[in-house]
């Protein structure tokens, strides 16, 4: 790894999630000046270009490289923010990748909450305390809506984009914990040590933004 | 491959084991930082700082800003104790019990290690760590806050780190919101999103509250107020806009500003600090080290209990040492010794010197080379380990 210190003071090391918000994210980020290009496939993990360096990450892993400082800005989801408790800045709302976190149960189910199933175990947690839910919480990893349909837990946590899962397994959101979308995160030293280049940068992708949702 | 069952270590006093976020400090790491423990001490020394050792139990308290997060003991006669977590209200107490009347202002460092019962954020943060610090009681001028801010900056120098120093003001952001009409849960929740510098979540607080377009155009410019100098005009200009007469807001930049120009050299400002840090009462700061995106020093203004005005700051050993390793002078060549008289010579040249422990001139030779010694000392005479035995005793 590149030690940090090594770096030119004016070096970007962004953190992006790999898979669909990469090349929205690309895209967005060449629009608004950086030198930029889609990366040919291939195993890289790193992609260098004049002046920043990409690193490839999965999503939940884009918070840490951030908070910790490795990478000096990122992008990624509302809910992987929030799920990662990170004091990072979030100066940009990207307003792609929209999707919300749910409570989802079984069409019909009125029976009382004892055991909730998720991906987001600390927004389930905060959720469920602020609504006076005793429920315990089961951390799973994909395919959440069987927790549900099987009778592992009475209700679900997990993110909805346009409800067809839902529909097709006679499941519904019963509540709406948050909306998300992806965000652009600075980390806290770098936005003021390396402002020369992050804050018109904040500035181009917020006109670029609000362009692109003026209808 | 597989590790052991997290719940069920096996034996741990019989494996080599240490509990998560603890470390052992290990040569050359050790002599790094202690190194740089003593260049901090000796630059707080001559500042007039004197120096005091803090008890590392302490009484478990439900008042203490750390108590959720320290390590709670219960000793033989039922008392809760807790491990030291923090050092500025541990120093509190010394001050009220040691040091009633003063004379203020009274300076104090401190040096030593704090325990944590839990990892703060998980990865990338230790469970025991050692800080040093300095406290700066009794006064609550510009002047005092000014002097804090050269210290940090000459305790830096002194290590080699060149630093810039960042300073905030928490309760400007706390007055601006005030000046709005803000109150209550709404204001607690936008003090959060203004820290995060997160403009959406500001936009979704200010629909939910029903805040007009004014209000949140003021609340997003919080959110920017972050740079060199030119940030304190901005600050002013939006304080005066508010519909208060922005009194507090005002106070703040009129600080600033006088703490500034005593201070004389370039400062970064962030006005959107806000009250994260829980028991800051008036200007925070912290300093960032050239190319690293972590703090390497953090400090601001507090209250002690009974109201005894008190400001300070604290430096991560830890950090400083992993940003400082590379930069630092390497340690004195070893020599083995082979008498007494080639040892004194060796360390009388400012080498050290191991001592031999046997006449077994193969043992010897094959602990220099595992060691990384390359010269050996007898009498006056120095011999390369290369050469030392391989035609000796046998020719």
């Amino acid at each position: 790894m590149t030690p940090a210190a090594a770096r030119t003071p004016d070096h970007l090391t962004l953190a992006l999630p790999k898979g669909r918000i990469l090349e929205e994210a690309l895209e967005l980020l060449a629009r608004a000046g950086l030198p930029l290009t889609m990366p040919e496939k291939s195993r890289a993990l790193r992609h260098e270009f004049p002046g920043i360096t990409i690193l490839e990450l999965r999503n939940q892993d884009v918070p840490v490289y951030v908070d910790l400082g490795v990478a000096d800005a990122g992008i990624v989801g509302k809910d992987v923010l929030i799920e990662s408790g990170r004091a990072v800045y979030e100066p940009v709302d990207l307003r792609f990748a929209a999707c919300r976190l749910s409570l989802i149960r079984e069409i019909g189910a009125t029976g009382t909450i004892g055991r909730v199933g998720t991906k987001y175990p600390r927004a389930a947690r905060a959720y469920l305390n602020a609504q006076g839910i005793p429920a315990e919480i089961v951390k799973l990893s994909g395919n959440i809506e069987l927790a549900a349909l099987t009778g592992l837990a009475d209700a679900v946590i997990d993110l909805v984009q346009t409800g067809g899962t839902l529909r097709a397994n006679n499941l519904e959101e019963v509540d709406v914990l948050f909306e998300s979308t992806a965000r652009l995160v600075v980390n806290r030293a770098a936005l003021k040590l390396r402002r020369e280049r992050l804050r018109p940068l904040i500035e181009r992708l917020r006109e670029l933004v609000a362009a692109d949702h003026l209808v | 491959m597989s590790s052991p069952a997290r719940s069920a270590p096996p034996s741990p006093a019989r494996t080599a084991a240490i509990p998560e976020g603890t470390r052992d400090v290990l040569p050359p790491e050790w002599a790094q930082r202690e190194h740089l423990r003593a260049r901090l001490v000796e630059v707080f020394g001559a500042w007039g700082y004197r120096g005091v050792e803090l008890p590392a139990l302490e009484y478990a308290s439900a008042e203490h800003p750390q108590d959720a997060r320290a390590f709670k003991l219960i000793d033989s006669g039922g008392q809760v104790l807790a491990l030291r977590s923090e050092f500025t209200t541990a120093m509190g107490r010394l001050v009220r019990a040691r040091f009633p009347a003063g004379p203020f202002p009274l300076r104090l460092q401190y040096g030593g290690r704090l325990w944590l019962r839990a990892l703060t954020s998980e990865l990338g943060r230790l469970r025991e760590f050692y800080q040093v610090g300095v406290e700066l009681i009794g006064v609550a001028t510009p002047q005092a806050d000014a002097e804090l801010l050269h210290l940090a900056a000459a305790a830096l120098d002194a290590v080699g780190v060149s630093a810039q120093l960042e300073v905030g003001y928490p309760g400007f952001v706390d007055a601006v919101l005030e000046d709005a009409g803000l109150h209550g849960e709404a204001r607690d929740a936008l003090h959060d999103a203004i820290d995060r510098k997160s403009g959406a979540d500001v936009d979704l607080l200010a629909r939910r509250g029903g805040l007009s377009a004014e209000v949140t155009r003021t609340l997003h410019a919080l959110t920017d107020l972050y740079g060199g100098a030119e940030v304190l005009d901005s600050a002013e200009a939006l304080a005066r806009a508010g519909a208060g007469q922005g009194a507090r807001a005002l106070e703040a930049v009129a600080h600033l500003r006088n703490v500034a120009a005593l201070y004389g050299g370039p400062l970064l400002f962030d006005l959107g600090v806000s009250r994260r840090y829980g028991y800051y009462t008036g200007l925070t700061f912290r300093a960032y080290a050239d190319g690293l995106n972590q703090p390497v020093l953090g400090g601001g203004r507090y209250a002690l209990e009974g109201g005894l005005p008190g400001a300070g700051f604290a430096v991560g050993l830890e950090r400083l040492t992993g940003v400082l390793a590379p930069t630092l002078p390497p340690e004195p060549e070893v020599v083995l010794a082979l008498d007494l008289a080639g040892a004194a010579l060796a360390r009388a040249s400012g080498l050290t010197a191991e001592l031999a422990w046997t006449d077994d001139e193969t043992e010897l030779r094959k602990f220099c080379v595992a060691r990384g010694i390359a010269r050996m000392v007898q009498g006056e005479t120095f011999t390369a380990v290369d050469s030392f035995g391989s035609n000796g005793v046998d020719a």
